[in-house]
């Protein structure tokens, strides 16, 4: 009987402490966490460390002030001059960093590029405006309608090809604007899937072998297409590492060098990379550390909903790389110092 | 005047808000069209319909009248567990302990302290009818409707007395219990009761982890004590056992008269049962007499000490509060004193709004807790006071009586009683015969 009465007392003890180290141990208010184990977490802290030996690239000059308060594009001329495209404004920059022009525009422009003849390309939100070097307009396209977000222009020696980003297509257009042919729109029958745009970033240039490089971010891959709309080819896979592009949307912007390899830039996991023209990881421009104030620590406060945080990238005929850091509204020189293996 | 004003800057916010939305639609999302993927339109799940709230209302007062019935007129222990199990379920599993009396209590004082919160019909008549009923006929309520009370009466298997000086104790903390909550309520930081609801996750079969030991627990201590949250937690009992004992019809152990047999000394697992008492020894009648007048006189020099002790609480207390909290984490950051940041501290600063702002609301909130803790030291005070002149006071009984305030009317007691074993028999030749 006494035994009894311990054995129950021993228990309802038991379960009175083992309750009030439950309550003092609540979480109310979330501080703890999820509890989960390291497994669990997404920590992109990790994935923005880079091995130093893969940065092949130094920054090379002092930061060029845009003095944007919100930037977007950038692209260079034939004599080196940068050309920024930020606010409801183009700026032009020497490279020693002096401002040598300014465009002013009726509406905030999201990309730009510069033809052979130092016209200007101008994407504005649902249509491309046409400017000449001394800032005059000399041609103002139909709108794309109210659903287009124009994110990239590229000009070859007849066509300028557009890539709008609201409708996931690339339009090409004669020099004069004429409206020629759509590329990209999903045809089975062509084997073409289509672009898979989660954001706005959406990029395209043309390659010296003659054919249209689109970024498709959603698949992660830069894909070649002939100016007639047919799918060449494609490159790029899936992956954290830092062979691969990874997130929602990468990469989003992109530029090819003289040698026709690419140099990518990511958001969210802000990296710029090469990869030599068959799509093969070479090195790493600069990653995290050298990209954001703070370091890899600060990764993931960018970015917000994978809508903004895209830098933009631009190489001239020396190899150097200009990035477009549209957080600082900088443009950050970068040159290679180091040979590959 | 104030109103009209609240109401222009709740348009212009949601003017703004509007603007936000419009502008992140400016974007398209995204079409999937390598897998034909169709993205479903957002649907938002409606809310509970009306009918179904005033239904659980009509549920609960006819549980409570049927409730009633059992306890005072039918007298059977059998119908009031069976009422008992309907209730767990119907409150507890199939409505997951939503709306439940107990919780009601902090939504009723909000309602007092905001202005611009609005107590649902439903909520009211959750709280205020057992109130009624346990003003007319006792507990009633926890006999069978409360699933929180019946959760723990079906594991009631192997009961033990509580002594009577440990009951009482524990039973204060209930009192508090309902003091903090009122005090959380009130001033918008915290409905506590429905946060530490010990059941809540067994009816909703999920639940922070926490939790369900604590109600595992519990339940354990329910198997031999019976239904301590009813009798040492319940914040809701605190007010429903002060009604009881005004209640105008109250359960009697017998039908009839007690006949002293003693059999149902021992018949109550809550220890509500009052024994008949002696007359009052003169010894120790004066120093009870001397005692009482000391005690009445430190009553309010009591209530003082306890009220300046939980107002000088304020800085722990107001940490209830998420502005409070928000403030000091802030400032810890803004000094240096903690490294990195937490989601609301990130989400404050995103909002750029001003530091100083946030400090005086904290400092608003603060000083409320300062106020609020007079009253809830007060209270407490005042119900240790009481409960040491109550044993100060002695009370004449002659028969065994279910106690007024204690009693859960859960019927248990009623077979006991031979008398009641004579009404039954007589029911039964009655019906015999015709």
């Amino acid at each position: 009987m006494n035994a009894n009465r311990i054995f129950i007392g021993v228990l309802i003890g038991l379960a009175v402490v083992i309750a009030v180290v439950a309550l003092v141990l609540l979480d109310t208010t979330g501080k703890k966490g999820s509890g989960l184990g390291k497994e669990y977490l997404y920590d992109v802290k990790d994935l923005a460390k880079i091995d130093p030996n893969l940065i092949l690239y130094e920054e090379s000059a002092q930061s060029l002030s845009t003095g944007f308060t919100d930037s977007h594009g950038i692209a260079l001329d034939s004599q080196g001059s940068i050309y920024i495209a930020g606010d409801r404004a183009i700026r032009i920059f020497a490279q020693s960093g002096n401002l040598l022009d300014e465009i002013e525009l009726t509406d905030a422009p999201r990309c730009l590029t510069v033809a052979d003849d130092d016209k200007i390309y101008i994407g504005i939100t649902n249509h491309v405006e046409v400017y000449g070097q001394q800032g005059k307009r000399l041609a103002s396209w139909d709108s794309l309608g109210e659903r287009a977000v124009l994110t990239s222009i590229a000009v070859s020696k007849s066509d300028v090809l557009v890539a709008d980003a609201g409708n996931r297509i690339v339009l090409r257009y004669d020099i004069t604007g004429r409206l020629i042919n759509r590329i990209g729109a999903k045809d089975k029958e062509r084997n073409i899937p289509g672009f898979v745009i989660p954001s706005p970033y959406f990029d395209l240039a043309v390659s010296r072998d003659g054919l249209l490089r689109v970024v498709n971010p959603g698949l992660r891959r830069i894909e070649a297409y002939t100016f007639d709309g047919d799918l060449e080819f494609w490159w790029g896979k899936f992956s954290s590492a830092v062979e691969g592009f990874c997130g929602c949307c990468n990469p989003v912007n992109f530029a090819i060098l003289e040698n026709e390899s690419f140099v990518t830039c990511e958001k969210g996991l802000i990296r710029v990379k090469i990869y030599d023209p068959e799509g093969a990881f070479v090195c790493v421009v600069a990653g995290p550390e050298q990209l954001i104030e703070g370091g890899a620590s600060r990764v993931s406060e960018f970015g917000a909903g994978s809508q903004t945080g895209g830098f933009d990238v631009a190489v001239d005929a020396q190899g150097r790389i200009f990035i477009l850091d549209t957080i600082n509204n900088v443009v950050r020189i970068f040159t290679k110092v180091k040979a590959g293996q | 005047m104030m109103r009209f004003d609240n109401i222009i800057i709740g348009m212009a916010l949601s003017l703004i808000l509007c603007g936000v939305t419009i502008g992140a639609e400016r974007f398209p999302p995204p079409d999937f069209v390598e897998t034909d993927h169709v993205i479903p339109s957002p649907t938002v799940p409606g809310p509970r319909q009306d009918i179904y709230e005033y239904i659980d209302a009509v549920v609960l007062l006819a549980a409570l009248g049927l409730s009633s019935y059992l306890v005072l007129r039918r007298r059977s222990r059998r119908a009031i567990f069976v009422l008992m199990v309907f209730s767990l379920l119907y409150f507890g599993f199939w409505r997951k302990g939503c709306v439940c009396s107990v919780g009601a209590v902090q939504n009723i004082v909000l309602s007092i302290f905001d202005r611009d919160y609005t107590v649902p019909i439903t909520v009211a008549v959750f709280f205020l009818l057992p109130l009624v009923f346990a003003l007319f006929f006792g507990r009633v309520f926890c006999a069978a409707v409360c699933p929180l009370g019946a959760i723990q009466d079906l594991v009631l298997l192997r009961p033990i007395s509580v002594p009577n000086w440990l009951e009482s104790g524990l039973r204060l903390f209930a009192y508090v219990y309902l003091a903090a909550a009122v005090l959380f309520a009130a001033t918008g930081s915290a409905f506590v009761i429905c946060r530490y609801d010990p059941f809540v996750a067994f009816f909703r079969l999920s639940g922070n982890l926490n939790i369900l030991i604590i109600g595992a627990c519990l339940l354990v201590i329910s198997v031999f004590i019976g239904r301590p949250y009813c009798r040492f937690i319940c914040p809701y009992g605190v007010l429903l056992r002060q009604l009881s004992r005004l209640s105008k019809w109250r359960v009697t152990i017998t039908p009839d008269e007690c006949i002293q047999c003693r059999l149902c000394e021992d018949s109550c697992p809550f220890g509500a049962i009052k024994k008949p008492t002696t007359d009052w020894p003169t010894t120790e009648y004066s120093r009870s007499k001397k005692r009482l007048a000391i005690l009445i006189l430190l009553l309010p020099v009591l209530m003082f000490l306890c009220g300046w002790a939980s107002s000088g609480l304020k800085t722990v207390t107001s940490r209830m509060h998420a502005t409070v909290r928000l403030a000091e984490r802030i400032y810890l950051e803004d000094t240096g004193k903690v490294e990195g940041t937490t989601d609301a501290s990130l989400a404050f600063r995103a909002t750029g709004k001003e530091q100083k702002e946030l400090y005086a609301d904290a400092s608003n909130i603060r000083a409320e807790f300062k106020l609020g803790g007079w009253f809830f030291g007060g209270f407490v005070g005042l119900v240790i006071g009481l409960k040491l002149i109550a044993v100060s006071v002695w009370r004449k009984r002659t028969d065994y009586e279910a106690g007024r305030a204690g009693c859960l009317a859960c019927g248990r007691c009623f077979q006991y009683c031979p008398k009641e074993h004579e009404r039954l028999k007589k029911i039964k030749e009655a019906r015999a015969k015709y």
